[in-house]
């Protein structure tokens, strides 16, 4: 029973972990809170079931090039979208809120379209679905799937960030963008990576989404809502945080709805954001000032 | 190597920095020296591509830097150590120094220049992994100069290096410098502390209000009873 509840919370946590990273890399590097990031992992998993219904695509072929079109759109967005934002916000915390108003009607323009383009039904695909023995418990193969992919992507980024010039660099413009001009980095160039990199993070998740859950196109406000508890959770701007943060509500959700009942998991979700945001409002693992 | 022409800035209507014409030749220790308010640090910010100047013409090496984005003048050999020093004190110092060398021009010799930095501050070498941010303020500075020599300029612009540290320290940085000024790199700085700078500097402009008030060889300076008066009186360095 409790092996069950850890293993199933883990795999759940590993999705939750995925696409929180995107979320943390967007606001942590590009300095942008994006209110659309649910669509954005929206559009992934339509793609990738829309692949899959009508062309025979498998999901997992799919994968990659979801990813590599998520990050292309996300540069464009931050290009033509974020850009203006940024060049008038100067050094103030403007662009916090711009942004924030900015990807909020950005999430209902995407919702128009999704609307339009796959219509108000829940949507679903079954793919991968048998179940695979994990220490006694029986776990649906996608559900693995998707576990990996959020551990593979999840470690190569903290190890890339900690280990490498690019991660340097990255870090660089998370702590301090002022300085960054000072040794020639163009904040600017940096900024538009990381959000691209984010929106990339976000296709990923959506795909990996798409492989076992049931969505529809006006449900993209769930996924922001989590990644943002995760995000806060796990200290904003924070990478191995948000993994940790994504992988314990994994597991809280997966324990509320078997230990007491399963309608009380958003519930538990909000009880534990708010607990955070009053005790320790830099998040669980460690601060950023 | 550097020429200034006629630079103005203004903020609003408040005039920062009024027709100032200067020159720095290569291989020479030049020194700005003046009161706060005088417009040093405007001065330097547009060198630096942090301010925009109203009029005038900033050439370096026969190009104009005019409106050039800040990030443009390290690939360029220019290195500023602004005021307030502009380390990342959230990272460690090893990182502050790699940072230093992210510049294409600095890629090659890296390891080398780190070396150089650390027989330069030998503190920094002892503290490589402490984070830049929970050290004193000399200590910092010694950061900040040191992270600039990592992307090997051919122009060094310092604003204000001594300024909020201890006597002792201040002496410290001093030192230091004399001995980069010893490698032969072109210097500009901006000080308040005129008798320690003028001991090293070739050449110093003096600055009042805005405009550029005097000019000469260093050793002129120093003996020049007006500027003794104004600058190195002691009492009188603080005007606001």
């Amino acid at each position: 029973m409790l092996s069950t509840t850890l293993i199933l919370g883990l795999v759940l946590g590993g999705t939750y972990a995925l696409l929180a990273l995107g979320l943390t890399l967007q606001y942590g590097i590009a300095r942008i809170m994006n209110l659309a990031y649910g669509e954005f992992t929206l559009i992934a998993a339509f793609l990738v079931v829309a692949s899959f219904q009508h062309l025979g695509v498998p999901p997992l072929v799919a994968l990659p090039f979801v990813t590599i079109a998520g990050y292309g759109f996300g540069w464009l967005l931050y290009q033509v979208m974020m850009r203006p934002l940024v060049a008038r916000s100067g050094s103030s915390g403007r662009l916090e809120v711009d942004s924030i108003l900015a990807t909020f009607g950005l999430l209902f323009l995407i919702q128009g379209v999704l609307l339009v383009g796959f219509g108000a039904n829940f949507t679903s695909i079954s793919y991968l679905d048998r179940g695979i023995d994990v220490l006694g418990v029986s776990v649906a193969l996608n559900r693995l799937i998707a576990f990996a992919i959020c551990v593979l992507a999840g470690g190569a980024l903290v190890v890339a960030l900690q280990k490498t010039r690019w991660g340097l660099i990255m870090r660089a413009v998370a702590l301090t963008p002022g300085s960054a001009p000072l040794v020639g980095i163009d904040v600017n160039r940096v900024a538009r990576q990381g959000f691209a990199i984010g929106s990339a993070l976000a296709a990923t998740a959506g795909a990996s989404i798409s492989m076992y859950q049931t969505f529809s196109a006006t449900g993209g406000v769930v996924f922001t809502m989590k990644a943002l508890v995760i995000v806060i959770m796990g200290g904003v701007g924070n990478v191995p945080g948000a993994l940790a943060a994504g992988l314990a509500l994994g597991l809280l959700e997966t324990f509320v709805a078997t230990a007491i009942d399963p309608g009380l998991t958003l519930a538990a979700t909000f009880a534990i954001f708010l607990l955070v945001l009053l005790w320790r409002p830099q998040g669980l693992f460690g601060a950023r000032t | 190597m550097l020429e200034i022409r006629d630079l103005t800035i203004a903020y609003g209507k408040h005039i920062a920095l009024d027709r100032a014409t200067l020159n720095v030749a290569q291989g020479t220790m030049v020194a700005i020296l003046g009161a706060n308010g005088a417009g040093k640090s405007s001065l330097l910010g547009a060198i630096g591509g942090r301010v925009q100047p109203t009029a005038g013409e900033i050439v370096y090496r026969g190009q104009s830097l005019l409106g050039r984005p800040a990030h443009l003048l390290v690939e360029q050999g220019i290195a500023l150590v602004p005021e307030g020093r502009g380390i990342f004190p959230g990272l460690s110092v090893l990182d502050n120094l790699r940072l230093g060398a992210i510049a294409k021009r600095a890629a090659t010799g890296a390891n080398a220049q780190m070396e150089e930095v650390f027989a330069l501050f030998p503190k920094l070498a002892q503290r490589r992994s402490q984070l830049a941010g929970t050290m004193s303020g000399g200590e910092q500075q010694m950061v900040a100069i040191g992270r600039a020599l990592m992307s090997k300029p051919d122009l060094l612009l310092l604003d204000e290096p001594s300024l909020g540290l201890a006597p002792i320290v201040v002496k410290e940085v001093f030192a230091a410098l004399s001995r980069i000024r010893e490698t032969g790199l072109t210097i500009l700085i901006v000080e308040q502390n005129a008798r320690a700078t003028l001991e090293l500097a070739d050449f110093a402009y003096l600055m009042e209000v805005g405009r550029i008030s005097g000019a000469g060889p260093a050793s002129q300076i120093k003996s020049d009873p007006a500027v003794v008066r104004a600058f190195l009186g002691g009492t009188l360095a603080k005007t606001r």
